[in-house]
């Protein structure tokens, strides 16, 4: 007999089914190791998802401060996905309103956003001075937002989410700092005028994106 | 200015691609084909013109330091409703651009059209410049996803001329990175003399 | 206009709840509308999944299979003039494999064409995939539709040639097109269901659990003639 049975099947429970749905029964068993492989190499959010493209090219030019915007990315995206998580679970989906996650989870991060900069100036000036200027630029970060819905779309469950979601940032921040590490390099090389500045960042992208490209099949995809 | 430079400016000067560099993640997310670019710019620039008025005309009820917060959840609630009227009333457009729409809350042409124009100009104005940046939008995407579509798939809108044997890798995520890259050296080359 | 913390909190709040009001309106304006559309393009591809029109042809019965979240439905469609069947048209989600952004819904019409049962049509309901990409699932002729459309069900290996399927994926998008050959197999799981050919014994279910973890599905031994318009299963 075959699979098709399980399909169709009179006693098999729901949560059997979900289980083969998430993959968990199958082979392509996904732990979190390969989430988080996954979610850094193989569908990297910059360099194969195309999400947060604009502070990729706007923040790449120096390592440092390509650091700190990686630091903060990470540190808004955990929390983002927390409140997305407990927002959808608890509020949008027993009401129904479940249309309005676009509108709330922007304004969540733009909240949020701007609470972190608060908090941070009050609790640690230190790591407000390293992480200030980069705050307000993370509200407009299509990453934040588009990472906190696929986390929702995928059915994670909170600590998976946030697991997934400090995973993209850190992918995030990795790409942007080898590009900013190799900009650095571009600085001082004779480019051709027209190449200057964001086209020879995107050529690079382009480049560093087919070496990650190299990682699609080290990991089950999530 | 004219009204006409208005446009022409959003066009050319002000390209929001190739020049201001902003909504770079749509730009690059569908272009594999110059069909899919061209139905993302339409849909970028019917939101970009509404939002660019309603923007223009509460610009003097909103305090300057929620202005972001602000337009944020003006544009996404834009987008939201847009996306349901089609749903419902245009069923056959949606089924072509539905899939475009929930990218655009995350387009930050939108938010920047909206920061850098509309909040400070006149309702006509603000129109104007949706429809020219608009454009400006819809021709780069189409453009990016001609040249993507040509050499990734072989064919132009749809139309194949080789079967296969094309490098994939043009459709593909670092594709879309180096036809992005060598389209604007050469935009910076002839439209900038 | 300067700001307050007064202004900053009235203007946010006045905005934000215009905003949800106007959304919450427009949604209860075209929620009928936009589940009559959806529904009434499900039902035209009830028909065209069998090849045939609502003017020819009529529903002779809607069954839908619940397991979990998902649903299987299968319509039997038959001619208007004298309730011959002319097929089945199951309506089924890709259950056990998602695709790149969620999972796929497929219409497939099941005909019989002597002894064996043909695949006549493939559509897609609803999919989110890349465009350009996955979502070339829609367009017509594709790999995927091509690799079914026509063929003898019973035959088909539910996976994609590289993995020794039958289903000839879409260029660069083998995730989309496991889902899509999942949905096509949830699909013809739920024909055989129908009609009764399905062996849902215990031991039966056993060993497929046995088998689940190759994903790709295997030998039949179901036997065609006798099923037709057998509904004792329901």
């Amino acid at each position: 007999m075959n699979i098709l049975s399980i399909l169709v099947a009179d006693n098999i429970s729901g949560e059997v089914l979900e289980g083969f749905a998430t993959g968990s029964v199958s082979v392509q068993a996904i732990t979190l190791f390969a989430i988080v492989i996954g979610a850094i190499f193989v569908n990297n959010v910059v360099l194969s998802q195309f999400l947060g493209i604009c502070p990729f090219l706007g923040v790449s030019s120096k390592v440092e401060t390509s650091l700190g915007m990686g630091m903060a990315v990470t540190f808004v995206m955990a929390l983002a996905s927390v409140v997305t998580w407990l927002i959808q679970t608890y509020i949008l989906v027993p009401f129904g309103i479940a249309y309005m996650q676009t509108i709330t989870f922007i304004l969540v991060i733009a909240a949020l956003v701007q609470m972190v900069e608060i908090v941070l100036k009050k609790v640690s000036p230190a790591l407000y001075q390293a992480l200030g200027i980069f705050l307000p630029l993370i509200t407009t970060n299509c990453a934040v937002l588009g990472v906190a819905i696929i986390a929702i779309q995928k059915n994670f469950d909170l600590l998976t989410g946030v697991i997934y979601a400090v995973a993209m940032a850190i992918g995030f921040a990795l790409a942007l700092v080898l590009l900013a590490g190799i900009r650095e390099r571009l600085e001082t090389e004779d480019t051709p005028e027209a190449m200057r500045g964001v086209p020879i960042a995107l050529i690079t992208a382009g480049l560093l994106a087919m070496a990650f490209m190299g990682f699609a099949n080290v990991v089950p995809l999530p | 200015m004219s009204k006409l430079q208005i446009i022409t400016k959003g066009i050319i000067k002000n390209n929001p691609t190739f020049v201001l560099v902003l909504g770079m993640c749509p730009t690059l997310g569908v272009t594999s084909s110059a069909i899919n670019g061209m139905g993302m710019g339409v849909a970028t620039m019917a939101v970009l013109i509404m939002s660019n008025i309603v923007i223009s005309l509460i610009k003097n009820l909103i305090p300057d330091k929620v202005r972001i917060p602000a337009f944020i959840v003006v544009i996404a609630s834009f987008v939201t409703i847009i996306e349901m009227l089609m749903q419902a009333y245009v069923p056959s457009l949606y089924a072509s651009l539905g899939v475009f729409i929930p990218l655009i809350v995350v387009n930050c042409i939108i938010l920047g059209r909206a920061e850098a124009f509309a909040s400070k100009n006149g309702v006509v104005d603000s129109a104007l410049d949706g429809i020219g940046i608009g454009l400006g939008f819809t021709l780069s995407l189409t453009a990016i996803g001609m040249v993507r579509e040509a050499l990734g798939s072989g064919s132009i809108f749809g139309l194949s001329f080789a079967d296969s044997g094309m490098p994939l890798l043009f459709i593909l995520a670092p594709g879309g990175f180096l036809v992005l890259g060598y389209l604007m050296v050469l935009f910076n080359k002839v439209a900038k003399r | 206009m300067k700001s307050s913390l007064k202004n900053m909190v009235v203007v946010l709040f006045a905005i934000t709840a215009i905003a949800a009001l106007l959304v919450a309106l427009v949604n209860d304006m075209t929620k009928d509308a936009i589940a009559a559309s959806q529904l009434a393009a499900k039902n035209a591809a009830k028909f065209s999944v069998v090849g045939t029109t609502p003017e020819e042809a009529t529903i002779a019965r809607d069954t839908t299979r619940t397991i979990g979240d998902f649903d299987i439905t299968v319509s039997i469609v038959v001619r208007a003039e004298d309730n011959s069947l002319i097929g089945y048209a199951v309506e089924a989600p890709s259950i056990t494999k998602n695709g790149y952004a969620d999972r796929i819904t497929l219409m497939v019409g099941f005909v019989k064409e002597g002894n064996d049962v043909i695949v006549s049509s493939v559509e897609v309901l609803s999919q989110k995939e890349t465009p350009g990409l996955g979502a070339n699932m829609m367009n017509e002729g594709n790999s995927l539709e091509r690799s079914v459309v026509g063929k003898v069900a019973a035959e088909l290996i539910f996976a994609v040639t590289k993995e020794g399927g039958s289903f000839d994926a879409l260029t660069g998008s083998t995730i989309s097109s496991r889902a899509y050959a999942n949905a096509v197999e949830t699909a013809y799981a739920g024909y055989l269901w129908a009609t009764g050919a399905l062996d849902t014994s215990e031991e039966a279910i056993e060993e497929a659990m046995e088998d689940a973890p190759t994903g790709a599905s295997m030998t039949n031994d179901w036997e065609p003639e006798a099923q037709e318009g057998d509904m004792s299963n329901e």
